[in-house]
């Protein structure tokens, strides 16, 4: 098992430096440069801050310096905030955006999987239509849509919790269900697709030639198979929801990552794009890995297959 | 009593949305104590459906046990009547069952062992370690080579006909008195395929367990049967011993059968017969009689009206108009069944 996860990690690293180049190369055949912008820079302050920031060099060079960098895990100076860097940016927005992505993830997960494992029990009654309405309605419905209201009639009008801000545990439940109200409903769906498939299957009339009773049927031998699919996009998910989301964030003003995703393209902040990225890109890579080491503690199969014991 | 189990007109409905298919019209046949019974018939005939409606395995919905069927089994207990929570107790205990496909009939991610154990630790109340020295003999006992270590691996650490040979560890963990097996061969190869029915003839002789066991092989039910039911299109057509439905068979469709799978006894190369045509649609079956649309002999009352059971001899009956007084005497084909003058 530790040289399975070993292995994994060396494939990992491999990947981030790939994804690292790609990167840098795809950032240098961009038109425009970060300072294009700003008009009322002499050519000779340009040259001087292109000098500064070493984007007068041939390009091998800062390629050969830039990946020196982020291997040791420095991601270098923004050009959009010039007093800060990246590391500082990231350090300073993700800890916020974790937060909420995980408690929304968590309700996602927990909520969804309950809806889902109902809906297939009650296949085609009024509960599993129910569930099923739920999952289409936040499917459907966009953060846009459901947010302002939430933050309106329950944080406004009713002046049960805020309507926005980050402050406390009050501030908090409001853009987590937000959040989560997408994810919620792909769950659900995936879980009772799953656990109609698995309900189907030979082993489970064998264990029900048993005797065993519905509960143990459902519990130890449904869920188990039928939580697979949901474990193998939990990892994408989770990475997703946690490095922030623009929508949300502005909507209850939460000071998180999601906004830089998007102000860092809309200004050319070359450093600022290829660290969020290079950051986003070793947190999926975490992930995936993670999610294999879960795959193969649930599934015997895939423990046995990649050769880990 | 001896009698195992008494299935009396068992009806069996599937409702869908393009309408009611009754898979079972009507099952009657009684199961001796320490008896192997065999059900053969052409796929879709309702074998499958008639061993799961005995172990209460049949969804509902949609299926539906008719009102009007029973199930006596073990002489008290009418299996049709017994509450969900009642037959649990039944289930697995008193019955077990192996299925066609041992590739997909175990869970693949739980130890074998856990699949053994679980039974007994419901029914027999055994603790943990109790239970897995029971499963750890049962695994011996179906020719689970080193069971000590075998106990601990998956499903997918198997070979197909271990497998089947742990799906036989369960279902007789419990020492049930009657052993339900599907097709236990059909997804096996041809010579692990006559292990397995070693294996359970074996294990009928030692546990002394009831046996149904359903099969397209006329090889398996003279290996192991001491009766066969011949089920067409949701009935019985003809049930008898094996002597009877292999030497003096009487129904046309049985004849059919015979003359479509290759002779136990004979070296000679003659050609294998298929039954022409396909089984009558259970969504409206005929009126008369269910074979008619294929049979040879087939007569004007057949069509008209359904063929009582008629008893041929002791514990020998078939359903079909040739056995009317009044019908006319029809030379069945001579190749039909074994040895002839035997
Ligand atoms: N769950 C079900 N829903 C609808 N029809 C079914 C179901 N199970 C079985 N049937 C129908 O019942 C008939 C008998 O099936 P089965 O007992 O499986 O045949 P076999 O003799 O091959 O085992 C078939 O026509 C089949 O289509
Ligand atoms: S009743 Fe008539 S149609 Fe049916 S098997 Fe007998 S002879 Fe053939
Ligand atoms: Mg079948």
């Amino acid at each position: 098992m530790l040289r399975f996860i070993l292995r994994r990690f060396a494939y990992g690293l491999i990947t981030l430096w790939v994804i690292v180049s790609l990167t840098f190369i795809l950032m240098h055949n961009l038109p425009g440069d970060p300072f294009a912008n700003s008009e009322k820079l002499t050519p000779e302050a340009r040259a001087i801050l292109m000098k500064t920031y070493g984007l007068d060099q041939p390009i091998w060079i800062q390629y050969g310096a830039y990946v020196k960098k982020v291997f040791s895990l420095d991601l270098g100076v923004s050009f959009y905030y010039p007093t800060r860097s990246v590391n500082e940016i990231i350090a300073g927005t993700f800890p916020t955006s974790a937060q909420l992505g995980l408690f929304a993830i968590t309700i996602a997960v927990i909520v969804g999987l309950t809806l889902g494992i109902i809906a297939a029990l009650n296949h085609n009654k009024s509960w599993d239509y129910f569930a099923m309405f739920t999952a289409i309605v936040g499917v459907s419905v966009p953060a846009f849509v459901i947010g302002p209201l939430l933050s309106y009639y329950v944080g406004v009008k009713l002046g049960i919790l805020p309507p926005a801000l980050w402050k406390g545990p009050e501030y908090w439940v409001l853009p987590t269900i937000t959040l989560s109200f997408t994810t919620l409903a792909t769950m659900a769906r995936m879980m009772r697709t799953s656990m109609l498939d698995v309900i189907n299957q030979d082993y489970i009339k064998t264990a029900k030639s048993k005797g065993l009773s519905q509960i143990t049927i459902v519990f130890k031998h449904t869920i188990r198979n039928a939580i697979m699919p949901i474990i193998t996009i939990l990892g994408p998910l989770t990475v997703n929801i946690i490095t922030g989301t623009l929508v949300v964030e502005q909507i209850f003003a939460v000071p998180g990552m999601g906004k830089h995703f998007v102000q860092s393209i809309s200004t050319n902040d070359y450093t600022m794009i290829m660290g969020l990225t290079i950051f986003y890109s070793a947190l999926l890579i975490l992930a995936i890995i993670i999610t294999d080491i879960l795959y193969g503690i649930v599934d015997p199969r895939i423990r046995l297959s990649k050769g880990g014991k | 009593m001896n009698n195992i189990l008494e299935v009396k007109d068992l009806k069996v409905s599937f409702h869908t949305y393009a309408g009611e298919i009754q898979a079972v019209r009507g099952v009657t046949f009684n199961l001796k104590k320490g008896e192997a019974l065999a059900i053969v018939g052409e796929s879709g005939c309702g074998k499958s459906v008639t061993s799961q409606a005995i172990m209460r395995l049949i969804a509902t919905p949609p299926g539906e046990i008719k009102s009007g069927s029973s199930i006596l089994f073990d002489g008290k207990t009418d299996i049709v009547k017994l509450t969900d929570k009642e037959m649990e107790s039944v289930r697995g205990s008193e019955m077990g069952m192996i299925f066609q496909d041992p590739m997909t009939s175990l869970n693949p991610t739980m130890k074998v062992g856990a699949q053994i154990t679980e039974g007994l630790i419901k029914h027999q109340g055994l603790s943990k370690q109790a239970a897995r020295e029971r499963a750890i003999e049962m695994l011996r006992l179906v020719g689970m080579p080193n069971p000590e270590a075998r106990i601990d691996q998956y499903p997918h650490q198997f070979s197909g006909g271990m497998r089947q040979r742990v799906m036989i560890a369960i279902a007789l963990a419990c020492n049930p008195k009657l052993l339900i097996a599907d097709e236990p061969t059909t997804a096996l190869d041809v010579t692990i395929q006559a292990q397995i029915i070693d294996l359970m003839r074996d294990l009928q002789e030692k546990t002394g367990a009831s046996i149904i066991i359903i099969t397209h092989d006329l090889g398996v039910v003279a290996d192991i049967a001491q009766r066969v039911v011949v089920m067409y299109a949701g009935k019985v057509v003809e049930q008898g011993s094996v002597d009877d439905i292999f030497y003096n068979p009487q129904h046309p469709y049985t004849w059919g059968l015979l003359r479509s799978v290759p002779r136990l006894d004979n070296d000679e190369k003659e050609p294998l017969v298929p039954i022409e045509g396909t089984p009558p649609d259970l969504f409206a079956p005929p009126k008369g009689c269910a074979f008619a649309a294929r049979c040879p002999y087939a007569m004007e009352i057949c069509l008209e009206s359904d063929p009582e059971i008629e008893n041929v001899s002791a514990g020998h009956s078939a359903a079909c108009w040739l056995l009317h007084p009044n019908a006319p005497k029809v030379e069945r084909p001579v190749e039909v069944g074994g040895h002839h003058n035997g």
